[in-house]
């Protein structure tokens, strides 16, 4: 059992680990809210904040009240899960209508400008603090920075949560921080999620790259499959060439042609969403940690 | 009393708190002139238990969010030097009229257990 405060809402927040991150919020503030005005009434003595911290139930007590409170409000508010198709060939085609595929190969595209971005606000950040750092304004450049990282964190965060469908924090306030702003700029440079959240933003040029390669060449092998029969009864000439070869396709292969073209727009869309999957997972460790750290 | 039998009364005792909690808190709600936030409220419910309050404060909160997100309650925020700010809370007329129909439906429920336990039912 936590002594403190700060340490009881580490434990609170660890016992709501997976829940939804608004729920959390409202947890922590309800908990604070209660066992700092226990504190200023009966004083600020381990005594006290014992037997607050007893009245008020132990966290996994506190967090099981709130799940069943979320769940029965949230039956109301969501909206029903569609049902998995029955068949094989209904789960494959199914993946059309499903939003986070969608959503993850439009994240894909769109990671190779998030990550040309953060790739030079990183390389760019931290040349220049490095090479000033010997100097005065090094320090306020370097502070500069770390806020910048910190921010396109957050930003990162909605853009995973909202195109890739993993919840991510609203307000990345770690508990227990207080005290004076050089103490919470202290905080920024021992927090490990600054030096990882760096290394997700260079890497990210990386894999930005690669996801915006798979999903162009998966569309335009769609295209190209889907449109080479028509364009060559329209045209009269052959589409597939290679060197002085033009392959004809034959009438009775359109058809499977075009349908190679569908399949490989599904196959596009299942490749989107188990890569939106793992980069979710991913970004979830890099960016808010997968382990809380315990409060000091 | 052995362990089990403990546990099977801490058991009954959970789910007697589960069944009436938001009626004591409406109830509170409504007799109280002014709007109260969550210690208070759990100052309030502590006070009125002669021994050992059988219900964890903490718990009270997420009943206080769903009434109000059930229209029962209507609350507003204030700024504290102890900590937070303060989420005060007051009955709103909605939750007046279902205070009322559970006011009955408490006594009725009431009134059948007393029955049973003194053998005049069955």
């Amino acid at each position: 059992m936590a002594s403190t405060v700060e340490g009881y809402l580490a434990e609170l927040r660890q016992a709501l680990a997976g829940q939804d991150p608004a729920l959390v919020h409202d947890a922590l503030y309800d908990a604070e809210d209660f066992l700092r005005s226990a504190v200023a009434e009966k004083g600020d003595t381990p005594e006290s904040v014992a037997a607050a911290i007893d009245a008020y139930g132990s966290p996994e007590e506190i967090a099981a009240a709130y799940r069943e409170a979320e769940a029965s409000a949230a039956i109301v508010l969501r909206p029903p899960k569609r049902p998995a198709a029955a068949t094989w060939y209904g789960r494959f085609f199914g993946v059309v209508g499903d939003s986070s595929a969608w959503g993850a190969l439009f994240y894909m595209l769109l990671a190779l400008a998030t990550g040309t971005v953060y790739f030079s606000v990183v390389v760019a950040g931290l040349s220049t603090v490095l090479g000033t750092m010997v100097l005065i304004v090094g320090i306020p450049l370097a502070l500069l920075f770390i806020a910048a990282v910190r921010a396109i964190s957050l930003a990162e965060g909605r853009l995973v949560e909202g195109l890739l469908g993993v919840r991510m924090p609203r307000r990345p306030r770690s508990v227990g921080q207080t005290g004076t702003i050089w103490e919470r700029v202290k905080g920024w440079f021992t927090d490990y999620r600054t030096w990882t959240t760096m290394l997700y933003m260079v890497l990210q040029l990386v894999l930005g790259i690669g996801y915006f390669t798979i999903v162009v060449t998966g569309l335009a092998l769609t295209v190209t499959l889907f449109a080479a029969p028509i364009v060559q009864v329209l045209s009269d000439t052959t589409i597939i060439r290679s060197a002085e070869y033009g392959y004809y396709i034959y009438p009775w292969a359109m058809p499977l042609v075009m349908f190679a073209g569908v399949l490989a727009l599904f196959a596009t869309l299942w490749v989107a969403k188990g890569i939106g999957y793992l980069h979710g997972q991913y970004a979830k460790a890099m960016l808010i940690g997968t382990f809380e750290r315990s409060a000091s | 009393m052995d362990a089990a039998d403990e546990a099977m009364l801490r058991k009954l005792q959970k789910e007697l708190n589960a069944g009436t909690v938001a009626l004591v808190l409406l109830a509170i709600l409504d007799r109280s002139a002014e709007p109260l936030y969550g210690y208070q409220i759990a100052k309030r419910i502590e006070g009125a238990w002669q021994e050992g309050v059988p219900v964890k404060q903490g718990t009270l909160y997420p009943v206080l969010r769903s009434m109000e997100d059930n229209g029962l309650l209507w609350s507003r925020v204030e700024p504290s030097v102890a900590g937070p700010p303060r989420k005060y809370y007051q009955i709103t007329d909605r939750g007046r009229v279902v205070l009322g129909s559970w006011r009955a439906a408490w006594a009725r429920t009431r009134d059948f257990v007393d029955a049973t336990l003194e053998g005049n039912v069955g």
